[in-house]
C-alpha cells in the first residue's frame, strides 16, 4: 500500500508532508433544526438537534465526540458531509468552506472527507459484489483505469485485513467485522484525509470490535489520517482518542485532550457519565461510586434560557438556569458557570 | 458444583444436557449443544457470549418459545420446581410463562404493542394470570410503575408506549414481567439498548427488586461491566456450549478458558487499565502528554467465530485460539472442574494443573 497506482492530486504522502498547524477540519458554531410539528393550529416547533458546535480536527488526529442518545451527535457528523443541511455556522474542510454548497459542488470535497456508518448490514449495498463495493468511489471519482482499480481494490482488501480472493463475494456472507472493514476499506479508496466513523464499533461483539478498533489505529498511522471518531462508548473512546467532546443536548460542554478528560472530568454531566459506566471487573466494580445520574435528557425542542444540564445538575441554583454557560478555556474547555475553568 | 449455600437455597431451575438445532438452507444449524444449568433462588445468574453463541436460544427454549418448525429442542430434564417443563403444552406451559417465569427483551419498543395504552397490556396480564378485576388489576398496575419509578404513574399509564422515553419503557416491561411477582426473570441483553446513565439506573432497579422480592434472574448480555455489576454467578458460552462456569468474582480474578481470558483483553476500560486475562504485557502504563502514539493496543480474540452449521470437530474455539495444541483439533473437551465450584472446557487448561483436574471430568 505504499506505492499508490491510482494517481491522486492529494496523496497521502502529500497531506502527511503539509503542516499540521493547519487543521483539516474546522466547524464553526454549526446549528442544525428540523422542523417538528406545527399544524394550522399549532405553533411551528424545531427540534434543535445541533445547537452551536465547534470544534478543530487537526491531521493525523483522532477526535472523539461522545453522549447519549438523541444529543446530537451524528447529526454533527452528517451535516459536516452536508447530508444533512446546516441551518447555519461554517463548516471549512481543508480550508475549503463546505457548508454552503450544493451536491454538485460538495462532490470534489467527499474524496477529501468520506464516512464509515454503524451498521455494516444496512450501508453496504447487498447486489454488489465486495470488490465492485470497494470500487465504486474510485469509479465515481474517475481514479486510475479499470485495471488500476481493480489492482487498488486487491490492495484495500489487503490493507483491512481481508483476503482479495473474496472480492467476487457478496456482503451476506461475511460476518459484521469484516463487513464493517469492506466500510473501511471503500473509505480508504479514494484517499481522503479525514473519516467521520459514526459509531463504528458499536454493533459488533466485542472480540471483534478489539480487531476493528486496531485496524483504524493502525490505518491512521500508516496514513496520516484524521477521525472524527461518534460513539457513545467512553471506554472504547478512551482507548482511541487523541481529544474529546462530550455532547449534551445539542451543545459540546467540556472539550480535553483525552487523558485530561479521563483522569480529571470537570462538568457535571462528564462526570455523571462516567461515574455510571460498569467495570468489567468485580472488584473495580465495588469500588466505583454508583450514585446514577436522575432524570432523562429533556426534550430537544426545548429553548433554554439558562444552563441545558441545570435541572438534572446536583450543582445547579438559580443562576445556572438563567446563563447560558460559554465552553471556556485554552486545552480543556467546560462549558459550567459553576466550575472553574483552567 | 455452584454455591457452597446450595444445599441451604432450594434451587429453582434445573436444566440439563439441554440442545436445540434449527434446519437451515445451509444444514443443521447446532445453536445449544449440551447445556446444563442449576438455577438458585435468589441469585441472579449472567449468561455472557457473543452473537450466535446460543445464550438467547438457551432462554427461549426454558420458556418454551422456540419456534418448532425450523427449531427442534431435546434435553435430559428442565426442571423448574419439581415440575418437568420439557414437553409441556401450549396451553399448560402458558400458565407458567408470565405467572411464574417472566421475560425482558433487549428491545422495549418491539415487545410492546404500539396500539394498546399501557393500561391496557399491563392489565391483560394481571386479569388473565392473577384472575383480577378491571380495578384491581388497574391499581395493581399503577403500584407496579410507581414501584419502577415511573413518575405521575396514574396519569402516564393512559398513554401509548410512543410517548414513553426508552429508558421509561425498558421501565415498563420491568413492571409489566414483574407484576404476577413471578419467581424468576430472565432478561435478554435488557439494558443494550440504553444510554449508560439509564442503564445505570435500570441495573439498580432490578438489584432492588431481588431484595425485596428475592426474584431470581437469569441475565443474558455481551457486556462484562455488566456481568461485574449485578450477577452472582457467570456462564461464559461459545458456539452452542458453555465453556466456563464460576462466580463472578472467580471469572475475573482467576479466569480459565482463553475464549473467557480474550473476552477480557478485548474490552477497553474506562480508567485505561486492562482487565484481567491474559494480560501478555504487563498493564500498558498510558503515559501523559499528547503524543500521537501513546494509545496502547488492544488484544482482540484474532479470527471469527465458527459457522454453525459446519462446527469443527474438537474444540470449536480452536481455531481462535493461543492456547491450541494438537489433540484440540480432535476432541471436544468435556467440562472440568475449576476447583472453586466451577467449571471450564479447556483441554489445555486441564492437564497444565496436572492429571488430578484432567481425570475429574464432570
Amino acid at each position: 500500500m505504499t506505492k499508490m497506482p491510482v494517481s491522486a492530486p492529494n496523496s497521502f504522502a502529500d497531506s502527511a508532508a503539509s503542516s499540521s498547524d493547519a487543521p483539516i477540519l474546522d466547524v464553526r458554531n454549526l446549528h442544525v433544526h428540523f422542523p417538528s410539528g406545527g399544524g394550522v393550529f399549532t405553533e411551528r416547533r424545531f427540534i434543535r438537534a445541533v445547537d452551536g458546535v465547534s470544534f478543530r480536527v487537526f491531521p493525523g488526529e483522532t477526535f472523539a465526540i461522545v453522549g447519549e442518545s438523541g444529543c446530537g451527535k451524528s447529526t454533527t457528523a452528517r451535516a459536516i458531509l452536508n447530508l444533512v443541511p446546516p441551518t447555519s455556522g461554517e463548516v471549512y474542510i481543508d480550508g475549503h468552506r463546505v457548508d454552503r454548497l450544493g451536491d454538485e459542488a460538495m462532490r470534489p470535497m467527499r474524496r477529501l472527507a468520506q464516512m464509515i456508518f454503524q451498521d455494516p448490514f444496512s450501508s453496504l449495498n447487498p447486489r454488489m459484489t465486495v470488490g465492485g463495493i470497494i470500487r465504486e468511489p474510485m469509479r465515481i471519482f474517475g481514479l486510475g483505469s479499470p485495471r488500476e482499480q481493480k489492482l487498488e481494490v486487491m490492495r484495500l482488501m489487503e490493507t483491512v485485513g481481508l483476503n482479495p480472493r473474496l472480492m467476487n463475494r457478496y456482503p451476506h456472507e461475511f460476518s459484521g467485522g469484516q463487513r464493517q472493514r469492506i466500510g473501511v476499506a471503500r473509505a480508504l479508496a479514494v484517499k481522503p484525509k479525514v473519516i467521520l466513523c459514526d459509531e463504528p464499533v458499536s454493533s459488533l461483539d466485542v472480540s471483534i470490535q478489539a480487531q476493528v478498533v486496531n485496524l483504524l489505529q493502525d490505518l491512521q498511522e500508516q496514513f496520516g489520517l484524521a477521525y472524527v471518531f461518534i460513539a457513545h462508548d467512553l471506554a472504547v473512546v478512551r482507548h482511541i482518542a487523541h481529544r474529546v467532546g462530550v455532547m449534551y443536548l445539542g451543545r459540546i460542554v467540556e472539550e480535553a485532550p483525552a487523558e485530561q478528560l479521563y483522569t480529571d472530568p470537570r462538568h457535571p454531566y462528564t462526570k455523571a457519565l462516567m461515574a455510571a459506566v460498569p467495570h468489567p471487573d468485580t472488584v473495580r466494580e465495588r469500588q466505583r461510586d454508583q450514585q446514577p445520574l436522575g432524570g432523562e435528557p429533556p426534550s430537544p425542542e426545548e429553548v433554554f434560557i439558562g444552563c441545558r444540564f441545570a435541572e438534572r445538575c446536583p450543582l445547579a441554583d438559580f443562576e445556572c438556569f438563567r446563563i447560558d454557560p460559554p465552553l471556556e478555556g485554552e486545552e480543556h474547555r467546560t462549558a459550567c458557570i459553576r466550575v472553574e475553568s483552567e | 458444583m455452584s454455591s457452597v449455600s446450595e444445599s441451604l437455597t432450594p434451587t429453582l431451575l434445573t436444566v440439563e444436557d439441554l440442545h436445540v438445532h434449527f434446519k437451515t438452507d445451509d444444514g443443521l444449524a447446532q445453536a445449544v449443544r449440551g447445556v446444563s444449568l442449576d438455577l438458585l433462588q435468589g441469585e441472579t445468574l449472567g449468561i455472557v457470549g457473543e452473537s450466535g453463541s446460543g445464550k438467547s436460544v438457551t432462554n427461549l427454549a426454558l420458556m418454551g418459545l422456540v419456534p418448532k418448525p425450523p427449531g427442534h429442542v431435546k434435553a435430559k430434564r428442565i426442571d423448574y420446581r419439581g415440575q418437568e417443563l420439557l414437553g409441556l403444552s401450549q396451553r399448560r406451559f402458558s400458565r407458567i410463562r408470565g405467572r411464574k417465569i417472566a421475560m425482558v427483551f433487549q428491545d422495549p419498543m418491539t415487545s410492546l404493542n404500539p396500539f394498546l395504552t399501557i393500561a391496557e397490556q399491563m392489565t391483560e396480564v394481571t386479569r388473565r394470570h392473577l384472575g383480577h378485576s378491571r380495578k384491581e388489576a388497574l391499581a395493581h398496575a399503577i403500584e407496579m410503575l410507581e414501584r419502577v419509578g415511573i413518575p405521575a404513574a396514574s396519569r402516564r399509564i393512559r398513554g401509548y408506549p410512543h410517548e414513553f422515553s426508552g429508558g421509561m419503557r425498558q421501565r415498563v416491561m420491568i413492571a409489566m414481567a414483574l407484576s404476577c411477582d413471578p419467581d424468576l426473570l430472565i432478561a435478554d441483553e435488557p439494558t443494550t439498548a440504553l444510554d449508560v446513565t439509564v442503564q445505570a439506573q435500570v441495573l439498580e432497579l432490578m438489584k432492588d427488586l431481588q431484595r425485596q422480592r428475592g426474584t431470581s434472574i437469569i441475565l443474558i448480555t455481551h457486556d462484562l461491566g455488566v456481568i461485574a455489576n449485578i450477577c452472582h454467578r457467570v456462564l461464559v458460552m461459545y458456539a452452542g456450549r458453555i465453556v466456563e462456569e464460576a462466580e463472578v468474582d472467580s471469572l475475573f480474578a482467576n479466569p480459565r478458558h482463553p475464549y473467557t481470558r480474550g473476552l477480557l483483553t478485548s474490552v477497553p476500560t474506562l480508567d485505561g487499565t486492562e482487565s484481567s486475562g491474559y494480560a501478555p504485557s504487563p498493564p500498558a502504563p498510558l503515559p501523559e502528554g499528547e503524543g500521537r502514539t501513546r494509545r496502547s493496543r488492544l488484544t482482540p480474540i484474532e479470527g471469527q467465530p465458527p459457522d454453525m452449521a459446519s462446527l469443527p470437530p474438537g474444540c470449536s474455539f480452536a481455531p481462535r485460539c493461543p492456547l491450541r495444541q494438537p489433540p484440540c483439533d480432535t476432541t471436544d473437551p468435556p467440562l472440568f472442574p475449576r476447583g472453586d465450584y466451577g467449571r471450564h472446557a479447556c483441554l489445555v487448561e486441564a492437564h497444565r494443573n496436572g492429571p488430578v483436574e484432567a481425570a475429574k471430568e464432570l
